[in-house]
């Protein structure tokens, strides 16, 4: 007989899964970003097998993600979405800003892309707690 | 829209937590349901209804806005 998973049990289910494969993720990042140059000298056979492991994490995080999202209740789907929303939005601002501030020689050198990065994540998390508060 | 739902769960003797688990959300949407800061989907409050064995328009009211 088919037992049915209570919400409280998938959302248990999924933040472990989704901490895992991000965890995954972070460790081949780190090791994609200093194996090369302090473990294997720039061999070519390990970086490339370690790239595709990367992205094969990264594919199971995104998965485990979209899993998340989508058992998640009603109101629960409404808050990510107005945080998804929020950090679009300030992504979208802040990188014009930052693309254009060498070219009208407010800064010397060009702005590191990846540095978007945290802005699309410090603006995801205040998105949701604007949400959460919203609906507190 | 305003709802009954605290009512009928004070009926019952359903904490928000217990209400949450029969409807298959979390308690947060409960919370924010029964203050009347979330109306819930149709789906949603059909199984409530179901739940409570009450047509939805005794657990669900609609409040005309004014013109």
């Amino acid at each position: 007989m088919q037992t049915l998973e209570s919400y409280c049990d998938k959302e248990k289910r999924n933040t472990k899964s989704i901490a895992v494969w991000t965890g995954l993720w972070l460790i081949s990042t780190a090791a994609l970003a200093f194996g090369p140059k302090f473990l294997w000298d720039y061999h070519t056979v390990i970086s490339m097998v370690l790239v595709c492991v990367n992205l094969f994490f990264g594919y199971k995080m995104v998965v485990a993600n979209k899993q998340l999202l989508e058992d998640l209740d009603e109101l629960q789907q409404k808050i990510m979405f107005l945080g998804m929303a929020f950090a679009l939005g300030c992504t979208v601002v802040v990188a014009t800003v930052l693309g254009l501030l060498e070219a009208i020689r407010l800064v010397d050198s060009v702005i590191n892309p990846s540095s978007i990065l945290f802005v699309t994540g410090i603006s995801y998390l205040v998105g949701i707690a604007m949400a959460k508060r919203k609906y507190a | 829209m305003k709802n009954r739902l605290k009512v009928l769960r004070a009926e019952r003797d359903w904490t928000q937590a217990d209400l949450a688990e029969r409807l298959e959300v979390s308690r947060q949407t409960i919370v924010a349901i029964e203050k009347g800061k979330y109306d819930p989907s149709l789906p949603l409050a059909f199984k409530a209804a179901r739940l409570f064995e009450m047509p939805i328009e005794s657990i669900f009211q609609d409040e005309p806005s004014a013109i």
